[in-house]
């Protein structure tokens, strides 16, 4: 795909932000008060808490992402339940994106981003249920090298008889409070649901 | 993930920024990977 091929309206401005939907993994300390929003793809940095998050990309590095032509920038989503595509989501949230956003058929690729709202997911239900997941997680799986899987009470039953390693567990609730306090944002409202059908 | 093709290019500058007003510490300290476990 050229730049000379697409024929795009370039260049629209704005002065609001694009609200939209995305998931992230997440990592975190040994206690698990400390943790961190880490994208699913592209370079691997952790989201900063309290500065915007900046695109980048990794196989130009002599284009400014999102560049039109490229499939860089930070990723989000117009429907929620696109994202049960996600590879292993651990977060899911609202995003705020601004600066250079490329608009897509389903979604955005953008050049700064901040969270909005955010909620730990069990990604077995998410990839299940999408947004209508019933259930909430109770535990956080902390694996080497500080990667958190947050699990509902069925899929942590279910993960143990199916010989889920899990060599650190803590409770679900304050990994999600340190989360939010982190980033000082607020939950997202439980079940998602309606908020996001509005 | 597949987001279809592109559309348009949109330029934003929000009048305010969609940061937190009390952002919490900023220090980037990096989270430490464990100690490797010793093989059996």
């Amino acid at each position: 795909m050229s730049a000379q091929r697409l024929q795009l309206e370039t260049s629209t401005s704005s002065v609001e932000p694009v609200h939209a939907w995305r998931s992230w993994t997440l990592a975190g300390s040994r206690d698990g008060s400390r943790v961190r929003l880490m994208p699913i793809a592209g370079n691997g940095r952790p989201w900063p808490p309290g500065l915007p998050a900046a695109g980048s990309c990794t196989r130009h590095r002599t284009h400014k992402a999102p560049h039109v032509a490229c499939t860089c920038g930070l990723h989000a989503v117009g429907d929620p339940d696109r994202l049960r595509q996600a590879r292993d989501p651990a977060v899911f949230g609202s995003v705020a994106l601004w600066g250079r956003v490329v608009e897509h058929e389903h979604g955005f690729r953008a050049e700064l981003g901040y969270p909005q709202r955010l909620r730990l997911v069990c990604y077995l239900c998410f990839s299940l249920w999408g947004t209508h997941a019933p259930s909430e997680c109770s535990v956080v799986v902390r694996h080497r090298g500080g990667r958190m899987v947050p699990l509902c009470e069925p899929h942590r039953e279910l993960s143990l008889r199916y010989g889920y390693r899990m060599r650190t567990t803590l409770p679900a609730r304050p990994i999600e409070s340190a989360l939010l306090s982190t980033y000082a944002v607020d939950p997202l409202p439980d079940p998602a649901w309606g908020f996001m059908a509005a | 993930m597949d987001i279809g093709r592109p559309q348009r290019i949109i330029e934003i500058e929000p009048v305010s920024l969609p940061l937190p007003e009390d952002a919490p510490d900023l220090d980037p300290e990096p989270l430490v990977p464990d100690p490797a476990e010793p093989r059996p």
